[in-house]
């Protein structure tokens, strides 16, 4: 920028030199004498020809330079003065500053202030800032200055400091220059310079005293100063100094607020011009209002031709208050750029920084909103895979796993890519895609998910720990040898990975699904001595003290209980959480109830609740400890403790223990109490119910559960449940079993409903069966043989050949026999004999079945030894029902046979037999006798 | 109280002495835009009794036919405003009371005393004297007639009062019927923004606080009217909202750009509650 745009020039005064006369122009100087030379030199500057006169002021000087007496020194003084300024105005700058130079090192210098500003000009001009510096403070340090002088003297001494890049020094004398400048164009100058060297000098606290000042005038408007705050913002933000970078980025007004401000700008100024220059004004002036246009229209033109930046300013300054934690501020920003055009690039980049603000400020609907909007309409856009991230996360952060499953079809649109973030981050989705669907406990497309990652993302983070996951869902689907190798597969390659000790376990737990059970024991073996502080250590002592319990006692190994029950006490001792020790706590107990060591389980009990308190499963051990009283004969006291449990813990459905002890209260009612005593505890119940009002519903239904089944009311009381349609969820597995088996007769469109919320919500409940049984019943009913087979299936899969399972084996010999699947049908009827605890009705049952098959098959003989069997062998079951059946079918058979006599003893064998003459069935007899 | 100060409210009081010397002097403006230049004598019930000067027996006019008084007045507004940046609002409004203490039997008809009362509705604002602010904004809303930047300041300070003192219903009714509650976005006015803002903190609404009074902040940032009671709002609906980190950011900038001024020093309050609020956190969660 020239001098002469920012310094006033200074009016042009003629040589007062009283006494001499003009002469022509043109004489030899070298021959003039001196009078002549003034006259000549004045005459020249009179007309303003500076160049005619300079010949003549040399000459002067060149004369009077070596005089010495007063008059002589100030004749030449002046002389250079003109010299100097008739050179500046030719142009001849460094001419002219050599005269200033040697003025300023003479006497007098009346001249000297004014010498200083024009030697300070002079160098400003050919840009020499120490020297202009070292001028314009030689000028400050004149006394008795005059205004003018001081402000060109700051003016000038702040622009060469700032040149000089001395930021802090420039700083006050450019203030006092924009305090005194009289045009506001010079003041604006300053008040700019002073902005970039307050952030230049990192000055904060004073630049944003300054900015505010700025603000309250049009100097806001002004293109150089915005320009210089929003490359300051930018230089502070890439230097991560966010408070500032964020506090000179909003200080920086839009585009078109600057145009059309400097537009109009532009127009007053030109239209003011015009109509000064028509009435007419020096041409020193049009040339400085003119510069000042010019200027305006320059910086107008940087200004139009920088690309687009105020997208890019919001874009940053959303990003600097979304980082300084003012998230609410970024996200308006971001919102404004997401709703202007959410198609470019800079609207997506927008939206996905709004979505990661709206999670922060826990806006996570307007969060999910968006994030759908985005992948309906672009699926396979940029940001997909990172919005899908986000939503997936939150999703599995806040246990929804249904949510994050349901992005699957999201997902799978997504294209491959060959980038490597976009591929960690395809990673990263397949990882959390697979742990909603583990969660979900869809084990199998968990494990797809999970092998995604190890085909195709070696490089991910995750690769490891895919395979051993991968491991764990292979596992849940009982896929043990495939678990096994992954398991084994990541221990190889992780010897101190983070699951490398839970490999090592879940070996052993693989082993014996696959039942290894030898090579499984030394897997828990060598984890408990490997990892004898590890987490899971707990559950190794229990797994490997169920296979000792597991064991038959031999000669060579006769207490292998012992070590089972001691393994059960380190699983205790060595559990982390309340879960590993009640495991492994109450699978000891039923060690002890084999061995029939009922104090050593009150003990064990004692001791776990002793250990965990609160935390453990009270009524579980309560449970425990009353089993153990009751066999120890101490019945009150067992049966007030159970009471007491379940009050207390009765209105939580998690505790299962009371539903257990319910149970088992029935049972010792029905095996050890004399009917007053059943009453009794039964109205103590019923009391206990009616105390409680409606308060604690789910107690107050476990309490009218078990009264019912005090009662023998159990099946009238699920009616009841179902008529007043309680809901489920209020309802524990007692309750629950009682509406299966009630709804099977007055509701059996309610039985999927009831069973299906009775397996998902107690899928470890003992009484689980009923809810399979109701659905059988079911389906056997509807005819749908081939369901009813999957249902059986999957129950005895739960519950095996238990006492009370029976009928899942008798239901699959009939539908097998249905089938004409005979050779089935027989096999599972004689399943049904080989097991001790179905012994009595059950096995009647499945004689008469057996018959049946036999019957069908036309094998007669075969199928009468059966019914044969079954009146001579189950006549004191269910008061004759099935020696009566067995007689019928008997004498039936006879009769095909055609042995008509061996038919009609049969039928009066069976109206003579005591367990069978007053059946209802006896009737029948009788009426066959009388037709045969 | 600094010298400067206790001359100006001197200088302030001078001025009121004068005037207290009753009667009033004034112009009348009646019905039909005439005017008649007098002197007030006295007020009786519905009764003005005015003085032309011309005539020697005063003559009494009905009030409800005067549209408008102007008084005589010579306070000097500037010097008020500067007073009252110094921050020593109960001096100030005691002192413009004690001024305009002698136009109160006049109260009821529109004068050129609107901007007075103006500035002590602002001061009782500002002191927290939320009922004397609706009072005099109600007054100002009802007297300033074509004045319409003077009744859209009174409607302010009435909703800002309202807000403050915890009628939000008020506040609702009042904004809706004024269209300050309609379609707020980024181009609204930042001034409908920051008491659409208020509201909604004050029903509890702190998302859709943040929401507005961030607009303010982030597209008014060159309006130095707002932008100073915004953000200190805004640290204070971070704090309400446990987002203390964001707070603190924010009373920093208020310390930064804001120095000597109401926010700052209610910055420093908040500040100091911020801390004792992360304090009780950490207690928390060490326990």
């Amino acid at each position: 920028m020239g001098l002469r745009s920012l310094v006033l020039g200074f009016s042009i005064a003629l040589i007062g030199m009283h006494g001499w006369v003009p002469v022509a122009v043109g004489q030899d100087v070298s021959t003039a004498g001196i009078t002549d030379l003034f006259a000549q030199a004045n005459l020249a500057l009179q007309r303003g020809d500076y160049q005619a006169a300079i010949p003549a002021l040399e000459e002067v000087v060149k004369r009077t330079a070596g005089i010495e007496h007063v008059e002589g020194k100030q004749t030449c003084q002046t002389c250079r003065f003109q010299l100097a300024r008739a050179y500046y105005q030719v142009g001849s700058t460094a001419a002219g500053l050599e005269v200033i130079e040697a003025y300023l090192e003479s006497e007098p210098r009346n001249k000297e202030a004014l010498m200083l500003r024009m030697q300070a000009q002079g160098y400003f001009e050919t840009e020499e800032w120490e020297k202009v510096q070292t001028a314009a403070e030689r000028l400050l340090g004149l006394v008795k200055l005059t205004s003018e002088d001081t402000y060109n003297g700051n003016l000038l001494l702040g622009q060469a400091l700032f040149r000089l890049e001395r930021w802090s020094e420039c700083l006050d004398p450019l203030g006092v220059a924009a305090k005194s400048a009289t045009d506001e164009r010079t003041r604006n100058l300053c008040n700019i310079m002073s902005v970039r060297a307050l952030v230049e000098a990192e000055n904060w606290s004073r630049l944003f005293g300054l900015v505010p000042q700025l603000y309250r005038t049009d100097a806001k408007y002004d293109i150089t100063l915005n320009l210089t705050l929003m490359r300051a913002g930018k230089a502070r933000y890439e230097a991560e100094d966010y408070l500032n970078a964020l506090l000179l980025y909003r200080m920086v007004l839009p585009r078109n607020s600057l145009l059309d401000f400097t537009d109009k700008k532009i127009a007053g100024l030109q239209q003011k011009l015009d109509a000064d220059k028509r009435v007419g004004i020096q041409s020193s002036a049009v040339a400085t209002r003119q510069a000042e246009i010019d200027g305006l229209v320059e910086s107008k033109s940087v200004l139009v031709d920088l690309p687009a930046y105020e997208d890019e300013v919001t874009f940053r300054i959303g990003q600097i208050y979304a980082e300084i934690k003012r998230y609410w501020e970024g996200f308006v920003l971001f919102d404004k750029l997401y709703r202007q055009d959410r198609s470019s690039e800079i609207g997506e980049a927008a939206m996905l920084q709004s979505v990661l603000v709206l999670y922060d400020v826990k806006e996570i609907a307007r969060a999910e909103e968006r994030i759908v909007t985005y992948l309906n309409e672009q699926p396979d856009g940029q940001y997909a895979r990172t919005l899908l991230s986000l939503k997936m996360r939150d999703n599995l952060v806040k246990q929804e796993f249904g949510d994050v499953v349901a992005m699957k079809s999201n997902m799978d649109m997504i294209p491959e890519s060959s980038d490597l973030d976009e591929n960690a981050l395809q990673a990263d989705l397949h990882y959390m895609m697979a742990f909603g669907l583990f969660q979900n406990r869809d084990y199998a497309d968990a494990e797809a998910e999970f092998s995604a990652i190890l085909s195709g993302f070696e490089n991910s983070i995750h690769f490891n720990d895919a395979r051993y996951y991968r491991g764990m869902t292979r596992m849940l689907q009982a896929k043990y040898a495939e678990a096994l190798s992954d398991f084994e597969g990541y221990r190889e390659l992780n010897s101190s990975g983070e699951h490398t000790a839970a490999a090592l376990f879940r070996m052993g737990v693989c082993r014996f699904g696959l039942e290894e059970i030898d090579a499984a024991e030394a897997f828990f073996s060598e984890f408990i001595a490997t990892y004898p502080e590890d987490i899971l250590v707990s559950e190794a002592y229990s797994m490997r003290g169920d296979i000792e319990a597991s064991k038959q006692s031999t000669v060579e190994d006769p207490n292998p209980l012992d070590r089972a029950v001691a393994d059960y006490r380190k699983g205790i001792n060595t559990a982390t959480a309340p879960l590993q020790s009640s495991y492994a706590a109450f699978q000891a107990a039923k060690v002890y109830k084999l061995e029939g060591r009922w104090e050593d389980i009150i003990e064990l009990m004692n001791y776990y609740l002793d250990r965990w308190e609160e935390l453990a499963n009270i009524s579980e051990a309560t449970f425990w400890l009353g089993q153990a009283q009751i066999e120890m004969g101490e019945i009150d006291e067992a049966v007030d403790a159970y009471v007491n449990t379940i009050e207390r813990f009765g209105n939580d459905l998690q505790q299962e223990g009371v539903d257990k002890i319910i149970l088992e209260l029935k049972r010792v009612a029905e095996r050890l109490m004399e009917n007053e005593e059943i009453e009794f505890l039964a109205d103590r119940v019923r009391s206990m119910g009616e105390d409680l009002g409606s308060s604690q519903p789910v107690l107050q239904l476990r309490l009218r559960s078990l009264e019912s089944m005090l009662n023998g009311t159990q099946l009238a009381f699920g009616k009841i449940l179902i008529e007043d349609g309680v809901a489920l969820a209020e309802l524990s597995p007692v309750g629950l079993a009682l509406v299966c088996d009630a709804a099977v007769e007055s509701a059996p469109e309610k039985v999927t409903e009831i069973s299906s919320y009775f397996m998902a919500s107690y899928e470890e409940s003992e009484l689980l069966w009923k809810a399979y049984r109701a659905r059988a019943v079911l389906l056997q009913q509807a005819g749908s043989l081939d369901e009813l087979m999957g249902v059986i299936e999957e129950a005895q899969g739960l519950f095996g050949a238990d006492p009370y399972m029976d009928w899942a084996q008798l239901m699959k010999a009939e539908a097998q026999a249905e089938m004409a699947d005979y050779e089935g049908a027989e096999e599972s009827y004689n399943m049904i004999l080989g097991v001790a605890e179905w012994r009595g009705a059950t096995y009647a049952k499945a004689m008469i079945g057996l018959g049946n098959c036999r019957l069908q098959q036309d094998e007669l003989e075969k199928a009468h030894s059966f019914f044969q069997r079954v009146y001579l062998l189950f006549k004191g079951y269910d008061d004759g029902l099935w020696a009566a059946k067995g007689y019928l079918a008997a004498a039936q058979t006879l009769e095909t046979l055609g042995r008509e006599d061996e038919a009609r003893s049969t039928l009066q064998a069976m109206l003579d037999d005591s367990y069978t003459q007053s059946h209802r069935l006896a009737s029948e007899a009788r009426e066959r006798l009388e037709r045969l | 109280m600094k010298n400067f100060l206790r001359i100006g409210l001197v200088l302030v009081l001078m001025v009121a002495s004068k005037v207290e010397a009753a009667p009033l002097s004034a112009e009348l403006v009646m019905s039909g835009g005439r005017t008649w230049r007098g002197t007030l004598l006295k007020r009786d019930g519905e009764w003005v009794e005015f003085s032309t000067g011309v005539s020697a027996r005063p003559i009494r006019l009905g009030a409800s036919t005067i549209e408008k008084i102007n008084y005589d007045v010579e306070l000097n507004l500037d010097r008020l405003l500067e007073l009252k940046e110094n921050r020593e609002f109960d001096q100030l409004i005691s002192s413009l009371n004690e001024v305009l203490k002698p136009f109160e039997p006049y109260g009821d008809i529109p004068s050129n005393l609107t901007r007075y009362r103006a500035l002590l509705m602002e001061l009782y604002f500002l002191t927290e004297e939320f009922d004397q602010t609706l009072t005099y904004a109600k007054q100002i809303e009802a007297d300033a007639g074509d004045d319409g930047e003077a009744v859209e300041n009174a409607q302010t300070y009435q909703a800002l009062a309202l807000i403050e003192s915890g009628r939000s219903d008020e506040a609702d009714a009042l904004m809706s019927r004024l269209g300050w509650l309609d379609d707020l976005g980024e181009d609204s006015d930042p001034k409908q923004l920051f008491l659409g803002a208020k509201l909604m903190s004050v029903k509890k609404d702190f998302n859709r606080a943040m929401e507005l009074v961030a607009y303010v902040i982030a597209f008014n940032s060159q309006n130095t009217e707002w932008m100073q009671p915004a953000e200190l709002f805004c640290a204070e609906v971070y704090t309400e909202l446990g987002m203390y980190e964001s707070a603190e950011e924010v009373i920093r900038q208020i310390e930064l750009l804001y120095p000597n001024t109401p926010e700052y020093d209610k910055s420093i309050i908040l500040k100091e509650k911020v801390m004792e609020m992360r304090a009780l956190q950490a207690l928390e969660q060490n326990s």
